[in-house]
């Protein structure tokens, strides 16, 4: 580090880290939608059918307890490939941006999921059982008690999962999805051009830092007291 | 009219089968205040959320003016409980809404409002509960009191037939209970409302109800109306309950039987002779003089009433006279 010439920082060609900032940006936007969209009904299910819970079911929840975890268990370079077949039929490609976002959603709903359990359990019994006592239904309890309350918490687990997408999407270059992570790895560590590895983390670290301090503050903003 | 029939309700314990209420019996009249007061573990809490059915007995029937609800499907039991109000402990507001939307929660559930009306109802019940200028704060703003006001508007908004009560003050300071206790007697008063209420506090049963019922592991051992339980007490678990609140007997009376060994009587006061000086005319009248061993004075809703245990110091008339003669005046009295 000490004699490396700050010069070649000159030479970076922006223009491809541009792009690959806007395909990171790309994987990150679409894929926490749809992990939001698939990943908070999947924590609400996991939620209300746990044993003891609003709608025990014991077996189904066991099953889809046992389908988290077998996909969370996945590290996520296995799981980009794996899912290839399933990606094409999906999308259309395996690879690239479009390819890698069905995999990064496949790999982050689990974890989403799991984190909105978490979050959900920490509603206060009382306030559920208080609503139960004025006759909701759990449509009810679900949209005007667990999900309101649970608000900062939800936000929180959000969070967590952008960041872990973040790190998912630097692998997305296995299979050709581009962005930040890729080009690190490709110019940065295979080709030893340690300038472009610097930018690279550089900006991935703006990243994380304005993604947690984004939710960081929506979380104060939206705490009940 | 309330009716519990023969309710019971088991819990799995480490294998074991417990019984948290075993075989209880209740009959609540409309438009009285029943306390249900037992120690901790007693079967209380369990007992109130089966009028309800938060809990489902094991075996028995609760009905509701002649509807048995235990016989309900999901629909019509989450119906019905729109117009049974309850009130808790910790108050169980939602953090996430303001106290007026808290109170505006229930009439969401009902459906059948206009917003408008909704609103409206809303501020009528906060003006019940004098909460009016709080309505747009959180619950968090609040304070325990304030918290409790809140939950009592939210339980009368879809204007219930009943109103349970899950040890509605004891998370409440001394003043702030009674503040809360007159605030319930009113709202039976003013709308006729039956309230029930569980407890371990006798002086909320004193200060409150009309009916009690005496709750030890899982079993009625006494009930009746309030009067009646405190001033002849059957129980063991009635009397302990009773000494704790400075209404039990005994007082002096073992050190005035070892000491002093004359005949102690008991006397009981009900209405309007509490407010009379009649041990002061029997005791002219009789020659009677007496020393005080214990005594209490106080009021049950709001009928005075007293009861003093009294060793008897001197007597021109014979100690087996002495009932006849307060009698005369109204007075119960009891050679001990």
């Amino acid at each position: 580090m000490l004699d490396f010439d700050w010069n070649l920082l000159l030479d970076i060609d922006w223009v491809e880290i541009g792009e690959a900032t806007l395909d990171t940006l790309t994987m990150l936007g679409v894929s926490m939608l749809f992990t939001v969209l698939a990943g908070l009904p999947l924590g609400v299910l996991l939620f209300v059918s746990a044993p003891g819970q609003l709608r025990a079911r014991p077996r189904l929840y066991a099953v889809l307890s046992f389908l988290v975890n077998v996909l969370r268990s996945l590290p996520f370079v296995i799981l980009l490939i794996v899912l290839m077949p399933f990606t094409l039929l999906l999308v259309g490609t395996s690879i690239g941006v479009a390819g890698a976002i069905v995999p990064l959603v496949v790999g982050a709903v689990p974890f989403f999921a799991r984190l909105v359990e978490n979050v959900l359990r920490e509603v206060d019994r009382g306030v559920i059982e208080a609503s139960q006592s004025m006759g909701a239904r759990l449509p009810h309890i679900v949209f005007k008690v667990l999900l309101p309350e649970s608000l900062p918490g939800l936000i929180g687990a959000a969070t967590v999962t952008a960041v872990a997408l973040v790190g998912y999407t630097a692998m997305s270059g296995v299979i050709g999805g581009g962005g930040l992570g890729d080009l690190a790895i490709r110019y940065g560590y295979q080709r030893f051009q340690t300038e472009i590895m610097i930018v690279t983390v550089v900006l991935l670290l703006a990243l994380v830092q304005g993604l947690q301090s984004a939710g960081d503050s929506l979380v104060r903003r939206c705490r009940f007291d | 009219m309330i009716e519990v029939q023969n309710i019971s309700k088991h819990y799995q314990h480490g294998g074991k089968s417990v019984a948290a209420l075993d075989n209880v019996s209740l009959q609540i009249a409309s438009g009285e205040i029943y306390g249900i007061i037992g120690r901790s573990g007693a079967g209380k809490s369990t007992l109130i959320r089966c009028l309800n059915l938060l809990e489902r007995p094991d075996s028995g029937h609760v009905s509701l003016h002649g509807e048995d609800i235990t016989r309900f499907d999901e629909r019509a039991l989450q119906q019905r409980r729109q117009r049974i109000g309850m009130v808790f402990q910790h108050f169980n507001l939602l953090r996430s809404r303001t106290v007026a939307a808290n109170v505006r929660f229930p009439l969401e559930l009902a459906g059948g409002l206009s917003p408008a009306q909704m609103d409206a109802r809303v501020d009528e019940l906060l003006a019940l509960v004098g909460l009016q200028d709080h309505k747009h704060k959180r619950p968090s703003q609040l304070s325990g009191g304030q918290k409790q006001r809140v939950g009592i508007a939210r339980a009368l908004a879809n204007h219930p037939d009943l109103l349970l009560c899950d040890e509605a003050t004891s998370a409440l300071d001394p003043e702030t209970t009674d503040a809360i206790l007159a605030l319930l007697a009113d709202i039976n008063r003013q709308l006729g409302l039956t309230i029930v209420l569980i407890t371990h506090d006798m002086r909320v049963i004193r200060q409150l109800c009309d009916s009690v019922a005496v709750l030890d592991h899982g079993r009625v051992v006494e009930q009746g109306k309030v009067l009646d339980v405190f001033l002849a007490p059957q129980h063991a678990v009635t009397q302990s309950l009773l000494a704790e609140t400075g209404m039990g007997q005994g007082a002096l009376q073992g050190i005035w039987r070892q000491r002093v060994a004359t005949p102690v009587i008991k006397l009981t006061f009900v209405g309007e002779p509490t407010l009379q000086p009649v041990l002061d005319k029997v005791g002219r009248e009789a020659g009677l003089r007496v020393n005080l061993l214990s005594g209490t004075l106080s009021e049950i809703k709001d009928t005075p009433f007293g009861q003093l245990l009294a060793g008897v110091v001197a007597s021109d008339v014979d100690v087996s006279a002495l009932p006849a003669i307060f009698a005369r005046e109204g007075v119960r009295c009891e050679v001990l």
